[in-house]
């Protein structure tokens, strides 16, 4: 997937944003944050998911996101927010 | 007067624990195995005792040590304490907390207990971690969630057959009592090795207290006679260190408000006032005449000694120079004494006897609850209001 394909999107730029804050998180709790639905959130996961840029992990029913901190695309990532966003 | 008031915080836990060593070996001992063989055996252990005889600080020291040397050895041990009573005795609710260890953000909804309790181990599998769950107040667990509850924590690792035992339990209550409400399967998986903590005695409060005034106040700060009373005081309470650490702490506090320079027996008595209920007001006023004088008596020589306690026969002598104030003729040494073992029934002073060098046993009083100035300016006025009425 292409770079503007996955920035092209406020939302999971946004779902970059909390999980670097938060580390980790189910998708009710990061829908409730953004303030979007569950499915909505859930398929942004999915693409972010698809790019490698966040995993997750399952416990019974729940399953939790996190970044993929190993992947090199996220480090360029948080790289990016992290400075973008310092004042 | 503090040089770190931090040492007297009630979630503070020092490195030592004087007059616990032998538990906190015991303790050990029972966990041996989990650094030896780590995944071969569980253990569960029972700590019992009263309010304030150290079961928290026991459990979550030993917690601290053992965690520290499993990481020495590269074992990944969590000690996980949960306050029961905090959690309303759910069981959801206390292994939620034990998961948040690992996983801060678990959501705290969409799933059962008995799910969850399948979600701890398999986070403990994956992690390849031992975990040590301390369930304090643990009567709140069994009001809340009854035998079910602990017996599927306890017995559901023993059904997954071939993996490690990765969970083990320590449940701290009161007394044995909550033991009995379980059913008997599950009281046969708990009731293995108890450790019953006696209260602490005067002598055993007053180490602990002058530890804890050596960590938290600046040098000669704090008088051995203000320490005495505060042990004096915590014996009274059922050996409740934790109740002469809190007042310890108040009387440090009273002491800085008033720009003293070190703490005395007179801010203890004001700090004890403001924990526990003081004699009321229509209790004086019930007394009759001379045991009013006498306990003004012994309030004046509080209030100028500073001292934490005074012995009998100078109460005796204080009450006979205010009886020649009231122009009252003195009541009889048996009398007083009477009148003493009355105040100290109704808990305004206590009483002990003391033995003085080679020449027998001698009665000392301490004024425990009341600030030796609000008794005397409460008795004076109560005393000068029935002259104006005679």
């Amino acid at each position: 997937m292409s770079v503007e394909n996955v920035l092209s999107s406020r939302v999971r730029i946004k779902i970059l944003k909390i999980l670097m804050k938060m580390g980790e998180l189910n998708i009710s709790e990061i829908a409730r944050r953004l303030n979007v639905n569950y499915s909505t959130a859930s398929q942004h996961l999915r693409i972010l998911e698809g790019a490698g840029i966040v995993k997750q992990k399952t416990f019974g029913k729940i399953r939790l996101y996190r970044l993929n901190e190993q992947s090199p695309r996220v480090r360029a990532l948080q790289n990016l927010i992290e400075v973008w966003e310092s004042k | 007067m503090f040089k770190d008031e931090t040492k007297l915080d009630i979630s503070y836990v020092p490195s030592r624990l004087p007059h616990r060593e032998h538990e906190l070996r015991l303790l050990r001992q029972f966990f041996n195995f989990l650094l030896q063989f780590p995944g071969k055996m569980a253990q569960r252990i029972i700590i019992t005792g009263d309010v304030g005889t150290g079961k928290t600080a026991i459990s979550q020291r030993f917690g601290a040590d053992i965690t520290n040397e499993a990481n020495k050895l590269g074992i990944k041990l969590c000690y996980v304490h949960v306050n029961c009573r905090e959690y309303r005795g759910s069981l959801f609710l206390i292994l939620h907390q034990a998961v948040t260890r690992f996983h801060p953000n678990f959501p705290r909804r969409g799933y059962s207990a008995e799910e969850l309790i399948n979600i701890l181990f398999e986070i403990l599998d994956e992690e390849n971690a031992y975990a040590i769950l301390a369930l304090d107040e643990f009567e709140s667990l069994v009001d809340k969630e009854g035998s079910e509850a602990v017996y599927r924590l306890t017995r559901l690792q023993e059904i997954r057959y071939g993996k490690p035992q990765r969970l083990s339990l320590i449940c701290i209550a009161r007394n044995l009592k909550v033991f009995e409400r379980l059913d008997a399967s599950t009281r046969s998986t708990l009731q293995s090795n108890i450790i019953s903590l006696e209260k602490y005695s005067k002598k055993q409060l007053t180490d602990i207290l002058n530890d804890r005034v050596n960590l938290a106040f600046k040098p000669s700060t704090v008088s051995d006679e203000t320490v005495d009373l505060v042990a004096e005081l915590a014996f009274s309470e059922g050996g409740n260190a934790r109740f002469g650490i809190e007042l310890l702490w108040r009387a440090g506090k009273y002491a800085d408000a008033e720009g003293f320079g070190a703490v005395n027996p007179e801010h203890v008595r004001r700090a004890a006032s403001s924990i526990i209920p003081t004699l009321r007001k229509s209790e004086i006023a019930s007394l009759g005449l001379h045991e009013k004088i006498f306990l003004l008596g012994i309030a004046r020589l509080f209030k100028t000694s500073q001292a934490a306690y005074v012995p009998f026969s100078e109460a005796e002598r204080a009450y006979a120079i205010i009886c020649e104030e009231l122009g009252e003729k003195p009541h009889s040494h048996t009398q007083l004494w009477k009148y003493l073992q009355n105040f100290a029934a109704t808990g305004v002073v206590k009483t002990e006897v003391s033995v003085v060098g080679n020449r027998g046993r001698s009665t000392i009083i301490y004024l425990p609850r009341i600030p030796a100035d609000e008794l005397e300016k409460e008795l004076s006025s109560i005393l000068e209001e029935g002259r104006r009425s005679s």
